[in-house]
């Protein structure tokens, strides 16, 4: 696989961002830099504020404050943009009667680039056969590799991803994990914001963990799982409010996670297992969890997406 | 900028719309070169006749003024319009994030393609109406010898009226209401606006975009292929001079696109 000429690697810096939308500070003085060589995981619940500083960052939302810069510049100074930064917003942004193999010519063209790189970025994303087809016709998987595509047209050094595998099946999930980190290997720079933190686990070198618009952690996976110490049990009981009314008894924070599923914060198996049992509560499944990117976004973010409902003491 | 040109030429090319217009405009002017013809053999007679008048020389070498007027206002509306209706813009102004430099270019797309309607329209006549002309008995010299007078003011108005499309698309964007105010209002609206102002008010109200594009066209609008109720024919109303028409045109155009870049263009594409 060959994307292009040797990217270079450029650091993304963002510095006191924020953004006000009226009373609504979707975005609240960020700050944190983005390292080439390396994918780095923009990760927060929806509405934390991650597309808003990307958006930012493409001089698409103007800030309220604060700089979004690539190699110390805005975007719109950058001399080629689309050569220096590639970006996957969303993967709706098609006009549906637009071929594919069109929609990558203009953009090409856009970037002052010769039209046979649609057929080399095409090929890259494995859409060649489907390159004549107009894209309303397509899945939202076929729209997210074709706005990959999009996003490789210049042969960027730093890629911007907002939520990429959203819709994509597990294969090509698979395959944009080995793509990002093949591009990282390069020496670009890659910034991916998801809310799908086992796939994250998987796939990034750093992560930028933010919660309502504000940062809560940076620094590489190892720094960021090590430096949370508290762990979970989860329990699965057909008998979840009994347990609930044992747990606020007993003071233990906890929170539903489903109808039969309730996850304790900060104790061990050694202090649950013995109150379950004298309490004589069915069990299904009894798991200790901690230490790893989910939780430690969980204990960062208040607990606050992944579908949990409710907090309890 | 000749980058950002290039990607809107390729998206115009794009567009379902813009051929819908372009296959509009060929049928629209035989109609009228029908016309034209019928009204040269005189009616109620009903007899088709070659044309003898300069005017109607003009009329009928400027058959495609109708289409014009109706379809570039279409086309500098798609132009912007479609890139809000699918959300495009995301992608557009994140190749070219120079908002200006797109805007620029979308007005440069926009007369390309319109002096393109402005040709259809005058092949329509080559192929159709001269060949006609010539087999009821009349002399194509004495048509073709009006293209000096007809052609620039048919290419000039069809390039601001298709800005003026652009412009109101710009701070309209929802693309159906966005084409039915353009032609409703210079077809519809603006026919009635001029016979209350000049009921009511003893007023010539000859500045509104379809007034001032039949001033900016000529006489060829001024006949048949006038259209609308801004035609000085159907009214009665007293047009503006070519060049008063012609800069009119060019504020129709231009206001509507300084304001939709400073409101609409400008803002936040969340």
């Amino acid at each position: 696989m060959t994307v292009g000429t040797t990217p270079r690697g450029l650091p993304i810096e963002i510095q006191g961002l924020s953004k006000h939308f009226g009373p609504v500070r979707a975005v609240d003085d960020l700050s944190f830099t983005v390292e080439p060589g390396r994918v780095t995981g923009f990760l927060g619940p929806n509405g934390s504020g991650k597309t808003t500083t990307l958006r930012m960052l493409l001089g698409l939302v103007h800030p309220s404050a604060g700089t979004a810069t690539i190699a110390g510049r805005n975007y719109k100074d950058l001399e080629n943009p689309t050569a220096t930064v590639g970006a996957v917003l969303e993967a709706t942004s098609f006009h549906p009667a637009r071929r594919a193999r069109t929609h990558l010519r203009m953009a090409a063209r856009a970037g002052g680039q010769l039209d046979k790189r649609a057929d080399e970025v095409l090929g890259l994303v494995g859409l060649t056969g489907d390159a004549k087809r107009k894209i309303g016709g397509f899945s939202m998987g076929m729209r997210q590799r074709l706005e990959l595509a999009t996003a490789l047209i210049g042969d960027p050094d730093v890629l911007i991803l907002d939520e990429p595998s959203n819709g994509l099946d597990p294969q090509g999930i698979a395959w944009l994990r080995d793509f990002m980190r093949y591009l990282a290997g390069e020496g670009r720079t890659v910034l991916v914001s998801s809310h799908l933190l086992s796939e994250m686990a998987q796939t990034i070198d750093d992560a930028v963990i933010v919660s309502f618009g504000q940062l809560k952690a940076q620094g590489t996976l190892e720094e960021i799982t090590a430096g949370i110490t508290n762990t979970v049990m989860r329990a699965r009981t057909p008998e979840a409010d009994r347990l609930a009314g044992v747990l606020t008894q007993a003071g233990i924070a906890f929170r539903r996670l489903g109808h039969d599923e309730v996850a304790m914060d900060g104790v061990t198996p050694e202090q649950v297992g013995p109150m379950l049992a004298s309490n004589q509560i069915i069990l299904y499944e009894l798991a200790q969890e901690g230490g790893d990117l989910e939780s430690v976004f969980l204990s960062l973010t208040s607990g606050l997406g992944f579908g949990d409902v409710a907090e309890h003491p | 900028m000749i980058n950002a040109l290039r990607a809107e030429l390729i998206k115009m090319r794009s567009m379902p719309g813009v051929w819908v217009s372009f296959g509009l405009a060929f049928p629209l002017t035989v109609l009228i070169v029908l016309a034209v013809l019928a009204s040269a053999g005189g009616f109620p007679g009903h007899t088709f006749s070659f044309v003898t008048s300069v005017r109607e020389r003009r009329e009928l070498l400027g058959a495609g003024y109708f289409g014009i007027e109706v379809l570039a206002p279409v086309i500098g509306v798609l132009c912007v319009t479609s890139e809000y209706r699918h959300k495009t813009m995301t992608t557009s102004l994140v190749l070219v994030p120079v908002r200006s430099r797109v805007l620029l270019a979308k007005v440069i797309t926009v007369a390309i393609w319109a002096v393109l309607l402005a040709a259809l329209s005058l092949v329509a006549v080559f192929l159709v109406a001269l060949p006609w002309n010539a087999a009821l008995g009349g002399v194509t010299s004495q048509v073709t010898d009006q293209i000096g007078a007809v052609v620039p003011g048919l290419m000039a108005s069809a390039v601001l009226l298709g800005l003026f499309g652009l412009g109101f698309g710009t701070l309209v964007k929802n693309q159906v209401a966005a084409i039915l105010l353009t032609i409703g209002g210079t077809l519809v609206l603006e026919g009635i606006l001029e016979v209350l102002a000049r009921a009511i008010f003893h007023y010539d109200l000859n500045w509104l975009p379809n007034a001032a594009g039949a001033a900016l066209a000529g006489d060829i609008a001024r006949g048949l292929g006038g259209g609308g109720g801004g035609n000085g024919q159907s009214t009665g109303l007293r047009l503006l001079t070519w060049w008063q028409g012609g800069l009119v045109m060019l504020g129709w155009g231009l206001v509507p696109l300084t304001i939709g870049y400073f409101t609409t263009f400008r803002r936040d594409v969340t």
